[in-house]
């Protein structure tokens, strides 16, 4: 079992908390992304689990060990960096070995355990090669080559795809997800990109400044965001969000945005709310051209069409609040440019408290 | 870049067609010109560097042919006749210019031996001072003897060296030992020299290796960090390595300085009853050239000095390319 468990994690810089108890459970061979915006101490978080960061307050544990004070030589965790911190004089299977020789191994045994990581890396035609000598991608394989190579009980990655180019990305993410199905080791991933998070996670932890807002399945983020932050942090493009006030429906609960009726779901918090202000929140996927479904038609000021292949995304306003809409191209999109109304979908539909911007209905664990 | 026009055949067509040349220095004058009113102001800051090289640098060339002749104040560099190689036999045949030499030679072996690391030692250990305060106060102490007179840190020498009063000697009669006249003394001054010199730029010759401490990717020391490296194996793996290009290109320039040994040093450190050990080749220059009035024997010892350096410095250049892809030019 490598489980690692942050209790109240704290991080104090002088007079000034970056992060606020953060409690954290990752379980044995799980894969963890934590993600969020620049500055939430994301970061800051791994680096208190390698140990390159010292621990404020609260306690964490690795492998049923407290390592507050444990050096990061002793945690035994592997690190992968953004800038793939590769040693420039060494060639690749030098890097790959720094670990081991730096841990005394004997050299047939770092030969073999080079061999085989290469192998597993698609390395071993560049191990004679310099860093300097080796694509962007070839690079990160190194790293990850020298994190995979010490068989740790934990993985650490801290934004290692942010240097890549897209297409490169996509193709790193599956060999990382590849990675962790074969190696089955506990990792824990810092990442701002939230495709990223989405693809790789078993659970997602969603922080904002020093704070853990939401933990879930990539699927519970998705569907059921507990608040407007990770509704709008999660997915792409993110949910679109309108402010609105409670109204007496015939039967259901209506929102009214500007000049516009909006019928909401059946939540027990919106029972009695007449005059409450409200945000409706509904995503670019789950609202349609068509109203042959239950909900709403919403009037649309139609301003751009982006047209991705086989999706395109429409960028309107809806009294002058921005809004996308993803839809399918199946029918070509010369139509698309003459719409002008929306089709809410009153199920899809999430509704956040005006002033706490708390998720109406929100039960942990649902929407998995 | 060989450019198009640069090409044989490019110059076998100026060779056939009469004027080509001619046109085609033309609209190289014109492109210079158009970079010149472009970028007007980059070459205004170039200009003085480009102007103290050519007056102080170059036009002195000129004056290097009198080490060829049989020179004469009265009758000027042009007026005086040609004698050939004399003065370089002259030379090679004064035991005072061959241990000039070699004296030469075994200072700066000396210096670069034990000189040379010392700066790389001094920021490597500025590098592990952890405690900002300590560390600024270090790096003044160390760097402030630069900042002082080359007159006066001889002065401190010799007053340290002193048989009467010097610190030195009061120290070794405290211990129960007899004064020793160090100064005066043949096998003490190459010593107190480069100790001396070590003292006085060490310290500031470390800001070059700082910068590039400075450099390295602080993520190769979290890495190694991880991976359970010591503070000592840091220095060893990680900064060493990745400051040796800047090593290597000081070291070559060290090299090409080589043969001029800090001459205002010795000038102020050494007496007659030291020459044997202190006379090198640019004070023999300033004995034979300045005081003896040989100007055409001193120019040719600096000739052979230049000639001397210059090799050093390619041999050196050609070497660090071969062995580690760094070098100079």
């Amino acid at each position: 079992m490598s489980g690692v468990q942050l209790d109240g994690i704290i991080k104090e810089y002088g007079a000034i908390r970056v992060v606020h108890g953060v409690d954290l459970q990752i379980k044995d061979k799980e894969f963890v992304v934590l993600v969020g915006p620049s500055g939430c101490g994301k970061s800051t978080c791994l680096r208190m689990v390698a140990g390159l960061e010292e621990i404020s307050g609260g306690t964490l544990t690795i492998d049923g060990r407290v390592v507050n004070r444990v050096a990061p030589k002793d945690r035994d965790v592997a690190m992968v960096f953004q800038n793939y911190a590769l040693y420039p004089h060494l060639d690749v299977a030098e890097n790959i070995a720094f670990g081991l020789r730096i841990r005394k191994v004997p050299k047939e045994q770092i030969a073999q355990s080079v061999k085989e990581v290469a192998e597993i890396l698609g390395l071993t035609p560049y191990l004679e090669r310099r860093p300097a000598d080796l694509s962007g991608g070839q690079r990160q394989r190194v790293a990850m080559g020298r994190a995979i190579v010490r068989h740790p009980k934990v993985f650490l990655f801290d934004e290692p795809l942010s240097n890549l180019d897209a297409k490169l990305r996509t193709q790193m993410r599956a060999e990382i997800k590849r990675l962790h199905k074969r190696l089955g080791v506990t990792s824990l991933y810092v990442t701002h990109d939230q495709t990223e998070a989405m693809t790789l996670a078993d659970r997602i932890v969603v922080l904002a400044n020093g704070r853990i807002e939401q933990i879930g399945t990539p699927m519970e983020l998705f569907n059921n965001p507990i608040n407007t932050f990770v509704a709008g942090f999660i997915g792409s493009p993110p949910m679109n969000q309108l402010k609105g006030v409670v109204e007496a429906g015939q039967g259901a609960p209506v929102a009214r945005v500007a000049d516009q009726l909006i019928t909401l779901p059946p939540l027990k918090e919106l029972q009695n709310a007449v005059g409450r202000e409200i945000i409706v929140g509904i995503r670019p996927e789950h609202v349609t051209l068509d109203n042959g479904k239950p909900g709403t038609p919403v009037r649309v000021d139609l301003d751009l069409v982006e047209t991705l292949g086989s999706e395109a995304l429409l960028h309107a306003t809806i009294s002058d609040t921005p809004f996308v809409v993803k839809v399918e191209t199946h029918d070509g999109v010369d139509h698309l440019s003459g719409v002008d109304q929306f089709h809410f979908q009153t199920d899809r539909i999430k509704v956040f408290d005006g002033q706490t911007q708390k998720a109406y209905g929100y039960t942990a664990g649902e929407g998995a | 870049m060989m450019r198009a026009e640069d090409t044989p055949p490019a110059r076998e067509q100026d060779a056939r067609v009469p004027g080509a040349a001619k046109a085609r220095l033309g609209a190289a004058l014109a492109r210079f010109l158009f970079r010149l009113r472009q970028d007007w102001q980059v070459y205004l800051l170039l200009a003085p560097t480009v102007i103290w090289i050519l007056v102080f640098l170059y036009k002195p060339m000129y004056g290097l042919q009198i080490a060829f002749k049989d020179y004469s104040i009265f009758r000027g560099i042009e007026g005086s006749p040609w004698i050939g190689f004399e003065h370089f036999e002259t030379l090679f045949a004064s035991d005072q210019f061959v241990r000039a030499v070699w004296n030469t030679i075994k200072i700066s072996a000396l210096s670069l031996l034990i000189g040379f690391p010392m700066p790389i030692i001094l920021a490597l250990m500025f590098n592990e001072i952890l405690k900002d305060t300590f560390k600024r106060t270090a790096q003044t102490i160390v760097y402030l003897p630069h900042f002082i007179s080359s007159v006066i840190i001889a002065g401190i020498v010799i007053t340290a060296f002193s048989p009467s009063a010097g610190i030195v000697n009061t120290f070794l009669q405290w211990l129960g030992l007899e004064p020793v006249y160090f100064l005066t003394k043949p096998e003490w001054f190459r010593p107190i020299f480069v100790g001396t010199t070590i003292w006085q730029e060490a310290g500031f010759q470390s800001i070059v290796f700082l910068a590039a401490i400075a450099g390295v990717n602080p993520s190769l020391y979290e890495s190694a960090v991880v991976d359970g490296a010591s503070r000592w194996q840091m220095m060893w793996k990680i900064t060493i390595p990745s400051i040796m290009p800047t090593i290597i290109i000081m070291l070559i320039i060290r090299i090409g300085n080589l043969m001029e040994v800090s001459f205002e040093m010795i000038i102020l450190l050494y007496q007659p009853a030291t020459y044997e050990t202190a006379d090198v080749v640019n004070t023999f220059i300033y004995r034979q050239g300045i005081v003896g009035g040989q100007y055409d024997l001193a120019a040719a010892a600096g000739l052979f000095n230049a000639v001397v350096a210059f090799v050093l410095v390619m041999t050196a250049n050609t070497i660090s390319k071969r062995l580690s892809r760094t070098s100079l030019w």
